[in-house]
């Protein structure tokens, strides 16, 4: 990280700290202040994006952990993300246990399949896990439409998450509980990347043969990688199903996985701000697009065909992840550096 | 009897077109090193346009197909030469993501022109019904039984005694020596791409004619990818060879294991498969076993 002219390091902490200037405090603080005081400006509608945002945003971060650190590359996500949800609802809805208790075992049952799945990265890299993944993802939905404990195709309802007596009802209080959430997970990915594991992930990705012969333990990394990926998204899905309150499989298809990897491309592959960025950038881009731009262009050019509303959303989701690929593959994290380093440099850029 | 007979027969031909649609992905891989995940969303706009040609447009076969083999050419050429050739050398993440991608849009695109989701083809292939022993058979699995064969024999004798094959399988072998040769290296990956095409389309026709047109076509090219990791990711003997075992598999699995487990048990049985190889013996039947050094 480049620092502001006339700021140095003396110390290890200082090297270490995320946020290292005053100014770095006072932007965070008066982010943190807008974030939780948003319920006051935000009405329900845009609230209710913002809570999908932050779901998403969860199940990104654990996405790029995986994909964007490891290097495994996942498609399947969904599916993780719906083994998570039904976890917690079969556990809150069924059995009737507390929302934490199924708040956590989503993400461990999660992640526990995701090692399951996982066991062939110990052999297969690159294509044969984006396939192994797939299978996954298709696994995965099948036996939840026919399993009968999680409701196949009728659904099954989930009640509102609650802690103690305080049960999150309306969509502000949600939001707290999302937000909290997402943030801390935000911040463990970025402290993660940090540590010894995240330092074997990025050997591993950077060439597997070579942090093998260094000493890192490709079975037990290349398996936590996934656990932890697939516990965040479990995470997400138990978040979600207690904020949907009804869950069918058909919220957890193959094109939301893609959806996921588009996510974290746009946002920058291995960037703890890019999953940010990405899950943003999509969520609002989808939402503006159903809610106001398509039914705007029905309304004033009437001969459309009919599958314009929903044929639209995927030609662009499509070409946005293709032409981020070609233009900017590094994604709008890149973008971010390189405007924080101009401003930085400015008027010197040189 | 009878009914194992028939479950044999419709395993075989389904299992022939996933090798047939196995071998457009089998095609990429082996001279450009993509994979090409989009393949189900080709195989899907294939069909389509086949159904525009022949039921839309009215056109007799004879035209419609020509004009389908053309539609798939170009539809190869354009997504090689505007979103893979930029691409060149890039990680694998990156051209597996920008199939996914281009999947993605063309199921945009698929809804667009074609929002009613569900049709069936016009027969293509005579009604009456073949007796084989106790067994009864419709014709049209003999049919793409034949087909498929055909094709197979085909591809073979083009990469055998073809400049462009030729200049294929060296592509394959290695591309730096085969570029000091003076072989046009992106004219080879944008000829595999529309070959790939091609070869996708006709299995798409093939298998939409007997079961009509659905959105499960998608799922369709992922399940020929069992057939690729069966068979080896490099090996077009692999693909052949793989394609009706998954489609035994399929349909075998589908008639007698049904009454032990849930319904649609056959529409996961190759995804099953691909897991178990990947566990056993990733690289396939007849997969070339890559020895990495750092």
């Amino acid at each position: 990280m480049s620092l502001p002219c006339g700021t140095r390091n003396y110390d290890y902490a200082e090297d270490m700290a995320i946020v290292r200037t005053k100014t770095h405090w006072l932007l965070l603080i008066c982010f943190f202040i807008l974030l939780f005081t948003a319920p006051l400006y935000f009405n329900n509608y845009w609230l209710g994006v913002c809570n999908l945002i932050g779901i998403t945003l969860i199940a990104a971060v654990g996405l790029n952990i995986l994909v964007g650190y490891c290097g495994q590359l996942s498609i399947g996500h969904a599916g993780f993300i719906a083994v998570g949800a039904y976890t917690a609802a079969i556990l809150t809805n069924r059995l009737e246990l507390p929302f934490l208790v199924g708040l956590i075992s989503a993400g461990i049952v999660s992640g526990l399949i995701g090692i399951v799945f996982g066991l062939p990265s110990v052999r297969v890299k690159g294509f044969y896990l984006a396939i192994t993944t797939i299978a996954a993802q298709f696994i995965i939905i099948w036996v939840i439409n026919h399993w009968s404990l999680t409701g196949g195709f009728v659904g099954i309802k989930v009640p509102y998450a609650s802690i103690g007596g305080l049960v999150f009802r309306s969509e502000s209080s949600q939001f707290y509980l999302i937000i909290i959430i997402a943030a801390l997970c935000v911040f463990f990915a970025k402290n993660l990347a940090r540590t010894k594991v995240g330092r074997a992930f990025i050997a591993i990705r950077d060439n597997d043969l070579a942090a093998e012969v260094m000493g890192v333990n490709l079975l037990f990394y290349k398996l936590l990688a996934f656990f932890i990926g697939c516990f965040l998204a479990g995470i997400s899905g138990a978040l979600l199903a207690h904020w949907i309150g009804f869950l069918n499989a058909e919220q957890f298809s193959f094109t939301e996985s893609i959806l996921y990897i588009g996510m974290i491309i746009i946002g920058g592959l291995g960037t703890s701000i890019g999953p940010i960025f990405g899950v943003i950038f999509i969520r609002l881009l989808q939402q503006i697009l159903t809610m106001e731009i398509v039914p705007l262009l029905e309304k004033t050019f009437t001969a459309l065909p009919a599958g314009f509303a929903t044929g639209v959303t995927p030609i662009l989701f499509g070409l946005v992840i293709v032409l981020f690929l070609i233009l900017e593959p590094r994604g709008l994290a890149h973008r971010w550096a390189l405007f924080k380093s101009a401003y930085r440099l400015w008027p010197f850029s040189y | 009897m009878a009914e194992f007979l028939q479950f044999i027969i419709t395993g075989i031909s389904v299992g022939m077109v996933y090798a047939l649609i196995a071998l457009g992905f089998a095609l990429i891989w082996k001279s450009s090193s993509v994979a090409n995940l989009a393949l189900g969303q080709i195989v899907l706009v294939s069909s389509w346009f086949t159904y525009s040609m022949l039921k839309q447009a009215e056109l007799p076969l004879y035209i419609a197909f020509p004009l389908v083999v053309v539609f798939a050419l170009f539809l190869g050429w354009v997504i090689e030469r505007f979103a893979l050739r930029p691409l060149i050398a890039q990680p694998i993440l990156s051209l597996i993501a920008v199939t996914l991608g281009i999947g993605y849009f063309i199921e945009g695109v698929i809804t667009f022109i074609w929002p009613w989701s569900v049709d069936a083809l016009p027969r293509l292939f005579p009604r009456e019904v073949i007796h084989i022993g106790p067994a009864v058979i419709s014709q049209e699995y003999v049919w793409v039984i034949g087909i498929c064969l055909f094709i197979f024999v085909l591809l073979t004798l083009f990469f055998r005694y073809h400049r462009m094959g030729i200049a294929m399988r060296a592509t394959a072998d290695d591309q730096m020596a085969v570029q000091a040769c003076g072989i046009p290296v992106t004219r080879v990956f944008s000829t595999s791409w529309m070959f790939a095409c091609v070869v996708a389309a006709i299995g798409g026709i093939l298998i939409s004619s007997i079961s009509g047109i659905t959105h499960g076509l998608v799922e369709t090219g992922l399940k020929s990818f069992s057939v690729v990791i069966l068979g080896g990711l490099d090996s077009f003997i692999g693909a052949i060879v793989a394609g009706p075992i998954i489609g035994l598999a399929e349909s075998l699995g589908g008639g007698y294991l049904t009454p032990f487990t849930w319904a649609g048990v056959k529409d996961i049985i190759p995804f099953v498969v691909i897991i178990i190889v990947m566990i056993i013996k990733p690289y396939g039947l007849f997969g070339e076993v890559r020895i990495e050094r750092i």
